[in-house]
């Protein structure tokens, strides 16, 4: 197994671990990792990978606009807003 | 002595007790909190018009079918207006606006929700420890070493401990990996996780989509099969809820049927486990086979690539779902000098170890290079396993095993994750093949702590499985 880029990793999960935390996490992940690493012994090439358990309860229904929601109750929850937009720091330079 | 739901029921209309004081004994206990299995408790202001409105139904005679109850619920259950944390810093602060589909049936039957029980964060744990709010203590003590606190086992630890302190009379609690019947079995009492896609996951804080099940915490297998009855229904909003009919669980719980009951025992499961967890399968074959059943060996050839599977399948899934966490529309948002930045801090500051391990494994096996090896690969298992049950299946109609493989542990013991995620190495198969199980209490440990034992069912046999279990029950006859 190749040395863990904890760096890359932590940026994809849009994580930003303090330098101090890094080690701990990579040798966490890297420690997981070789402990899962006895599925690659299993031959499952003529196997279909397993989305839905129970595979035929997957369904679909119209696409119907139901109102159960109101702006301002959705709003209530952020943690800044303004009218009746999400507030964040500008991203267009 | 706990009285059941039947019990309760029948003591509100016979008027020997009223709705509103039922409701202030377990809240007394509740509102103490003394084992910390509460994240927020109801005052009763807030539950009093559903008490008064309660009474009135049981004084016209027409009571719901839990009406008066009083329920804790998880803190994963959206609950309208209620303050739901997941027992995580990032959602402190989060009062949704619109109630779970499983909570939304509980009070249409009458139920009272006292208030929202302490888990682990987002549900990852076995122990209640990663809990922000500070981990739950188990009520049970180690008779040999009375000072020590133990864990309740996770991660609805807080509703195993609220229903075995006697705090509430039954608690909703979700199941992953184990997370009901883990704890159900550490706390000595009954846990139910039903089939996958019996119970709406709509309105359930996510943590892997394709595992996550909701279910009761109870004192007895009767009370699991009312609060079952409740939440067990097709939900449009689900795209993985079943729409097939469902039985009456309570009504012909105690029928007793004249064919033959099989039920393999995995001999792989026991190899190499104490003598205490043996002595619960031994005698609970005992005590069972005099009732027409009989008992077989079966085996598993994927038991051991089950715990890697879900280590790979769960991780994934909750960073994933997880990725809506990041300070903009609710939750905890911390400062930032841009947008990118407010992402960065809000979810680094906001989720805890255990948690934050969690999604960089998931981000790792899902990440270009490493898809196919493990992630595809992990799906390619499950399958294997599911295979396996379905084998096994065709040869018993149950399957029994021991619920944990150790009795309930010291707070702060186990610091290691991997050592942690074998808790639930009898479980996890279980859900990784969406087949319902259900821990009932089978004996107590040579330190006098209860162990439980775990009944698989077949897909949507609930009703079967809660037969077996209650049958298994009155054999075992096991109080406290």
């Amino acid at each position: 197994m190749s040395d863990i880029d904890i760096k890359r990793i932590s940026y994809l999960a849009k994580l930003k671990l303090p330098e101090e935390k890094e080690e701990f996490y990579a040798n966490s992940l890297k420690e997981i990792i070789k402990w899962v690493d006895n599925l690659k012994k299993i031959d499952t090439k003529e196997v279909k990978p397993l989305h839905n358990v129970t595979e035929k309860t997957e369904s679909i229904r119209n696409d119907e606009v139901y109102k159960n929601n109101s702006v301002e109750e959705i709003l209530d929850n952020a943690p800044e807003r303004a009218q009746n937009f999400f507030k964040v720091p500008k991203v267009v330079e | 002595m706990k009285q059941s739901i039947s019990q309760i029921k029948s003591s509100l209309q016979k008027k020997e007790i009223s709705v509103e004081e039922l409701h202030d004994e377990f809240f007394k206990i509740a509102k103490s909190n003394i084992n910390n299995s509460y994240n927020l408790i109801l005052d009763k202001e807030h539950n009093k018009s559903f008490i008064t409105e309660s009474q009135k139904r049981y004084d016209n005679s027409k009571p719901l079918p839990l009406d008066g109850i009083p329920l804790g619920i998880k803190d994963l259950f959206c609950t309208k207006g209620i303050r739901t944390t997941a027992s995580s810093k990032i959602l402190s602060n989060f009062i949704p606006n619109y109630e779970s589909f499983v909570t939304q049936q509980l009070l249409k039957d009458g139920s009272i929700f006292l208030g929202k029980n302490n888990c682990d964060e987002f549900a990852m744990g076995s122990s209640n420890e990663t809990s922000h709010f500070g981990p739950v203590v188990n009520p049970w003590k180690n008779k040999n070493e009375p000072d020590n606190n133990l864990v309740p086992g996770g991660s609805s630890g807080g509703s195993a401990a609220a229903v075995a302190e006697g705090s509430c009379v039954a608690s909703m609690g979700t199941d992953t990996g184990g997370s009901i019947r883990q704890p159900a079995s550490l706390c000595g009492i009954v846990g139910l996780k039903p089939t996958f896609g019996s119970c709406s996951r709509w309105g359930i804080v996510a943590f892997a989509s394709s595992l996550d099940q909701a279910g009761p915490l109870t004192n007895c297998v009767e009370d699991a099969a009312h609060i079952l009855n409740s939440i067990s229904k097709f939900d449009f909003n689900d795209s993985t809820s079943s729409n097939h009919t469902r039985d009456d669980y309570v009504s012909e719980l105690n029928q007793k049927t004249d064919q033959k009951i099989k039920i393999g025992i995995p001999s792989d499961y026991l190899q190499g486990v104490s003598k205490d967890i043996l002595n619960q399968i031994e005698n609970t074959k005992k005590v069972l086979s005099k009732n027409n059943i009989e008992f077989l060996d079966v085996k598993f050839s994927t038991t051991e690539y089950a715990l890697s599977t879900y280590y790979i399948l769960a991780p994934a899934e909750a960073s994933s779902n997880l990725a809506r966490y990041d300070g903009i529309r609710y939750g905890v948002r911390e400062k930032g000098e841009n947008l990118d930045d407010i992402y960065l801090n809000s979810r680094t500051e906001g989720f805890g170890d255990e948690v934050t391990r969690r999604i960089l494994i998931g981000a790792y096996v899902l990440s270009a290079g490493y898809y196919d090896a493990y992630y595809r690969q992990a799906q390619k298992v499950r399958r294997l396993i599911k295979n396996d049950f379905q084998r096994i299946f065709e040869e018993v109609d149950f399957i029994l095993t021991p619920t944990t493989p150790n009795e309930a542990f010291k707070i702060g013991d186990k610091l290691d994750p991997i050592s942690m995620y074998k808790n639930d190495i009898y479980t996890v198969p279980t859900s990784l093949a969406g087949l319902p199980g259900i821990s009932i209490p089978s004996g107590l440990s040579s330190n006098g702590l209860p162990l439980g034992i775990q009944f698989i069912g077949n897909y949507f046999q609930e009703k079967k499985l809660l037969q077996i279990a209650a049958l298994a029950e009155k054999e075992l006859a096991f109080n406290e």
